[in-house]
């Protein structure tokens, strides 16, 4: 595998130079005496640096070596537990984290370069780090302050993980169906009992304590969704002084065999009475998970194109070296007894498709994480709200079509190895297996489709979707007269119209047929996704071509080129997927369940 | 882990009722064999070895894999066995010459046992599959005295044969290649050479391994014209004396690891000449066709195969209601098969399913003219049209059933990515048919360059003519109409495509290159959409004269209407695309790829 080189000079463009984080940063109350760019470019730079030279080296190893289990615990690959240690001394995990309780503060503008940074180096060590300061998310919006003050400082060191307890084995997506109990012990506290699994980091060897947070009902809860509770439910007891003491009846039971991110744990939990506390309102839990759940989709698509960017990066190196056939307009390089197969169209066209998505893929994630940073530290009050309905709009975008792509691309990478991207030691197929849980969890991307395009788009008859129609219509109507970006915007235009049409077809739709929102709800996603990658491409393209005069790098050319590569090779799948939507839901619900 | 089931109606339908099977194996000399008792008699055996016997081995190739000791190669618990077993049957001698112990039935009979076998279990099914390159190579070119040596074993399954192409330097490119062939005293040659991604390189379940060598003479020329083939027994057939032929590792891959994919030294092997010098490739060639069927079912039995496990998934698994109200009243939530969602990845696995066996099948009764046709003309007939399907059969074929195995995968949700469900192990054994046998991007090049623009679309017109001849048949159905009409546009649209990059090509080599992936599935997707047309028609017909298996053929023409629906609007924009030029892919420099 070629050696991971974050990609900074892009991270660096698409913060400053395409969104001008600098400028928001400095607009938002939150934010202004937290940042500047000086500390976001130190920021970038450690990042670069400890995950280039000290977690990716590991993740080849981990898939080999795996975790394992006996009933002491988990044990994670060689060489885990030292990075892990050197990692949280850095100070990582607490990077977006409340500064009045340790954390760093820092906005999810920067904190989604360093996530892409993490998990191209390793999904499987990121997770680790991510899950932490997903739970913490969560403690800092809905627990008591005793527990904030508790268990956020810590668990921002690093020194105790996190672990999220959702699901149990006869509900996944539909977690209304729960079993877990809580029952009140008198003293302020809850006792935990039940089955959990798909627990990534549930147990491990890496920090000295586990937070669980446990989905669980109360007794005599409401049934379904409405009646499910959040509970803090330490693995080892914390006394008055926080020393950390006996298990807290939190086992693991087993860990899964899976098809990737072999490196991170994937635990069956179980809670035999483990004493726990309530967090947020009773009943009031899954509501309370949702206040989390926007960052961490967010991040599960990051960890998609991260690896597809890691795979680019492994696709170019080989496409360069491997010498194979001769360039169909004459050899490139006589004197050897082939071409590099770069020179081949069909090997560029793989490459060029990864480049156009990864760097969409950057744009759009950085794009979502502007809006998260407005709703959270803005002090106005419009603009926060304005700002949380686009995140609502974009989240379930962000999370499916940024991992649907990078599986894409993941597969592609593979692909121009030929047969040495089957082989285990160069990477590339692991990288597909470590991608491929991106699909699924965190609500499968068809779960992210219909929340999509039943909630975003047909609960609110397309109020949401007319913000981002807006902003893309302004920012078209603003350059229209560009005559750099001619063969940028008219092509946008036409896809914007043809979203739109879409969307109208469909609400319209739903009015008679209650199935046309699942029927339409992939390819739609599908069809905004690279829609609004369309709008990244061309903001991407407006500052290229306002700086490639001069430039000698050949960066902003190369932004332009790509550009062009994505209009006239991948938007055109937006007609493809406009067609299939019209086609409604009678051929896909005609079949008789028996007839299959 | 799913229980294959083989689908034996499915089958039928295709053989029988779309192909008209019967008739056709009355058409030629080889096929009188074939009589229909006798084909239903050994399709419903080989379903019953293939259920019983290699689907339970499935799941334990995959983890226990294989493993090199001492210079030898050992196979998961009970692949031997199950080998011994299929020898015993007499399954590998099927469709091989009577002269040498064969069966002499029509290829196309072996193409629906190496189906079943693939989605049964692919890695086991490579170890006989690959016997058939080296029998197809000593039987076309090899002496008698060679035919007399070897072809009798290697017919019963006694020994089994490999292909040895590919070096560590070169895989798509063979003309840069470097194992070498220096002539010994005798006549025979002593090879020397390393070759890589050996399927079946090395195994305990056969007395002998034949192994058919690439390799180059002294003073050969440079290239791909300086290649001759060699047969290299890894014990002499006389003496059964080691013949320096080992295997050096074994590779760790993504999936089948229940075949083992060897480095192979070749260090001074005896070898002999087989086929005219200096014309390996070309020889190889012959029979590459048929061999690309082959590998185009791994894309069949991983749509057939995760079909069957995600369906059975959907039926069982509840969770949340359906929202045209409540489908399953007396359970916690419905089953997940009424979630419109689910519904459309069974869809598409079912529709890909389905229309990628009727591909196969069409093109191994392809096969069966090319060998068995009475006539020059239309051996020639079938050739060109086996040659014209092949790449869109191995690269369409294998990139849909990529699809519809990752769609497995996600109807099962998170358990999908649970190695115990079996479901994972399809997606990672099925991605290597898109990268051997030439990948996906070779393939099309081959379509669009060699079978298309090379004979100036004529092979192109042979198909599409057929396309338009049933649609003219059909013109005045209006049952039909839904078919008939999308089908036709696209059959023109296809041919106006291909004239478009045909001209772009004279003035820029690199359009072919930039065009071909987009313009070979997009081909996939309208000669898909061909044979479900052919296939609803018949379905139609059924239920229009009445008949028991309502269900069966409504299913038919429903699927065929989502397959049109949803699926074949992908066409437009693969056609957008291969149209967009060669520029915006190639207009970067290399070294701005990264900054």
């Amino acid at each position: 595998m070629a050696e991971y080189q974050a990609p900074l000079r892009d991270m660096r463009f698409v913060l400053n130079e395409v969104f001008e984080a600098d400028k928001l940063w400095a607009s938002l109350a939150g934010t202004r005496d937290i940042i500047d760019p000086e500390t976001a470019e130190a920021i970038l730079e450690e990042a670069s640096k400890i995950t280039s030279s000290l977690i990716a080296p590991l993740s080849r190893e981990g898939d080999e070596e795996g975790c394992s289990w006996n009933e002491a615990g988990v044990t994670t690959p060689k060489g885990y537990k030292e990075a892990y240690k050197t990692f949280i001394e850095g100070g990582w995990v607490g990077l977006s984290g409340n500064a009045n309780y340790d954390g760093m503060g820092m906005p999810k503008m920067l904190g989604a370069q360093y996530e892409e940074m993490l998990y191209s180096s390793d999904i499987a060590f990121g997770l680790y780090a991510c899950l932490t300061s997903g739970a913490c998310l969560a403690i800092d919006a809905h627990a008591t302050e005793e527990l904030k003050q508790k268990y956020l400082p810590k668990m921002y060191s690093g020194e105790w993980a996190g672990a999220m307890d959702l699901t149990e084995p006869h509900s996944g997506t539909d977690l209304g169906m729960i079993r877990t109990k809580a029952v009140e012990n008198g003293d302020g506290s809850y006792s935990i009992t039940g089955t959990k699994i798909f627990i990534t980091g549930g147990e491990q060897d890496l920090s000295e304590n586990i937070i669980h947070l446990v989905l669980a009902k109360l007794p005599g809860a409401p049934a379904g969704s409405r009646g499910i509770s959040l509970f803090l439910v330490p693995r080892n007891s914390v006394d008055a002084n926080n020393v950390v003491g006996e298990n807290n009846k939190v086992t693991c039971g087993s860990i899964e065999h899976k098809m990737g991110i072999k490196a991170s744990a994937t635990c069956v939990m179980n809670f035999d009475g483990a004493q726990g506390w309530l967090v947020g309102e009773p009943n009031k839990g899954l509501m309370a998970m949702f206040t989390m759940m926007n960052y961490e989709r967010l991040s599960v698509g990051i960890q998609g194109f991260a690896a597809a960017e890691r795979s680019y990066q492994n696709a170019v190196d080989y496409a360069k070296d491997r010498i194979q056939g001769r360039a169909a307009t004459g050899a490139a390089q006589a004197d050897k007894e082939a071409d590099p197969i770069i020179v081949h169209p069909d090997v560029r066209r793989m490459l060029m498709t990864m480049k156009a998505y990864n760097e969409g893929s950057r744009a759009f994630s950085t794009y979502v994480a502007s809006f998260l940073d407005t709703a959270k530290f803005s002090d106005n009050a419009d603009e926060k709200k304005h700002a949380e309905a686009m995140v609502a709009l974009l989240t379930p975008i962000a999370k499916a079509y940024m991992t649907d792509r990078a599986l894409d691309s993941c597969v592609a990478g593979q692909q121009v190895f030929g047969g040495h991207g089957y082989i285990r030691e160069w990477g590339q197929e692991q990288l597909v297996r470590d991608t491929r849980i991106t699909q699924i969890y965190e609500g499968t991307n068809g779960i992210q489709s219909l929340d999509l395009m039943g909630r975003k788009i047909v609960s609110n008859s397309g109020k949401l979707y007319e913000l981002f129609a807006n902003e893309v219509a302004e920012f078209i109507e603003e350059n229209r007269d560009n005559a750099a970006l001619q063969s940028t915007i008219s092509p946008l235009a036409a896809a914007m119209e043809r979203l739109s049409d879409v969307t109208e077809y469909v609400i319209k739709a739903t009015a008679e047929d209650a199935n046309a929102v699942g029927a339409a709800s992939v390819e739609y996603l599908e069809l905004f996704g690279l829609t609004a990658y369309a709008y990244m491409w061309a903001k991407m393209a407006k500052v290229a071509v306002a700086n490639v005069e001069g430039d000698t790098s050949g960066f902003y050319d190369t932004k332009v080129k790509t550009a062009n590569f994505f209009f006239s090779r991948l938007l055109p799948k937006t007609v493809s997927l406009s067609e299939s939507i019209r086609s409604g839901s009678v051929d896909m619900m005609a079949l008789d369940q028996d007839a299959f | 882990m799913p229980e294959y089931k083989a689908p034996l109606r499915e089958i039928d339908f295709v053989m029988k009722e779309l192909l008209d099977s019967d008739k056709h194996y009355e058409s030629f000399p080889g096929g009188a064999e074939a009589s229909p008792e006798m084909v239903d008699a050994i399709i419903g055996e080989g379903a019953k070895f293939c259920e019983e016997v290699l689907s339970p081995l499935n799941k334990v190739g995959d983890e226990e894999g294989c493993t090199l000791k001492d210079g030898k190669v050992t196979t998961p618990t009970g692949f031997k066995e199950a080998y011994t077993q299929f020898v015993e049957g007499g399954w590998p001698t099927l469709s091989a010459d009577p002269a040498q112990g064969g069966q002499g039935l029509p290829e196309s009979i072996n193409i629906v046992i190496s189906e079943m076998i693939g989605t049964a279990n692919w890695s086991w099914g490579m170890y006989p599959g690959l016997s058939h390159g080296a029998v197809n190579t000593v039987s076309e070119f090899g002496t008698d005295e060679q035919k007399e040596t070897y072809l009798n074993k290697l017919v019963s399954g006694e020994w089994t044969g490999t292909m040895c192409l590919t070096e560590p330097h070169c895989g798509s490119d063979l003309g840069i290649l470097r194992s070498k062939a220096e002539p010994n005293a005798d006549g025979s040659y002593s090879i020397t050479g390393t070759k890589i991604f050996i399927s079946a390189g090395d195994h305990d379940m056969a007395d002998n391994i034949i192994h058919i060598v690439l390799a180059r003479l002294p003073d050969a020329p440079k290239g791909t014209k300086g290649i001759s083939l060699f047969i290299v027994p890894k014990f002499l057939p006389e003496t059964a004396a080691d013949n320096a032929v080992t295997c050096g590792s074994l590779e760790h891959k993504m999936g089948i690891h229940g075949n083992s994919t060897c480095v192979m030294n070749f260090d001074g092997s005896k070898g002999w000449l087989i086929g005219p010098e200096n014309k390996g490739l070309n020889c190889m060639f012959t029979f590459m066709n048929t061999a690309r069927i082959g590998t185009a079912l791994q894309g069949v039995g991983a749509a057939e195969g995760s079909f069957q496990g995600a369906l059975a998934y959907a039926k069982d698994r509840l969770a949340m209601r359906s929202l045209t109200g409540v489908k399953n009243p007396d359970g916690p939530a419905d089953p997940i098969i009424v979630h419109p969602d689910v519904r459309r990845m069974l869809l598409t696995q079912k529709a890909f399913a389905e229309g990628s066996r009727a591909m196969c099948y069409f093109s191994a009764q392809k096969a069966d003219l090319l060998h068995g046709a009475e006539t020059e003309e239309a051996r020639k007939e079938a050739d060109d049209m086996l040659g014209f399907m092949t790449p869109i059969l191995k690269a369409f074929i294998t990139e849909v059933g990529y699809e519809a195995a990752n769609h497995g995968v996600q109807v099962f949700g998170g358990h999908g990515f649970i190695s115990e469900w079996g479901m994972e192990q399809i997606v990672r054994d099925t991605r290597i048919s898109l990268l051997y046998e030439g990948t996906t991007g070779i393939q099309a090049l081959d379509l669009l360059g060699r079978k298309v623009l090379m004979t100036q679309g004529a092979a192109l017109k042979q198909f599409t003519k057929m396309v338009h001849v049933f649609c003219k048949e059909n013109a005045e159905n209006e049952e039909m109409k839904q078919f008939v009409e999308p089908l036709l546009t696209l059959n023109k649209e296809w041919g106006d495509l291909t004239m478009k990059i045909g001209m772009s090509a004279m003035k820029n080599r690199d359009e072919v290159g930039s065009a071909s992936v987009d313009y070979l599935m997009y081909s996939g997707y309208v000669t898909m959409a061909y044979f479900w047309a052919r296939m609803a028609l018949i379905a139609q017909q059924n239920l229009a004269n009445g008949t028991t298996e309502e269900g069966f053929y409504t299913a038919k023409v429903q699927t065929a209407q989502f397959y049109f629906q949803r699926l074949l609007p992908r066409t437009k924009g693969h056609a957008a695309m291969m149209v967009a030029g060669a520029d915006s892919v190639m207009a970067m420099d290399e070294e701005n790829f990264s900054f």
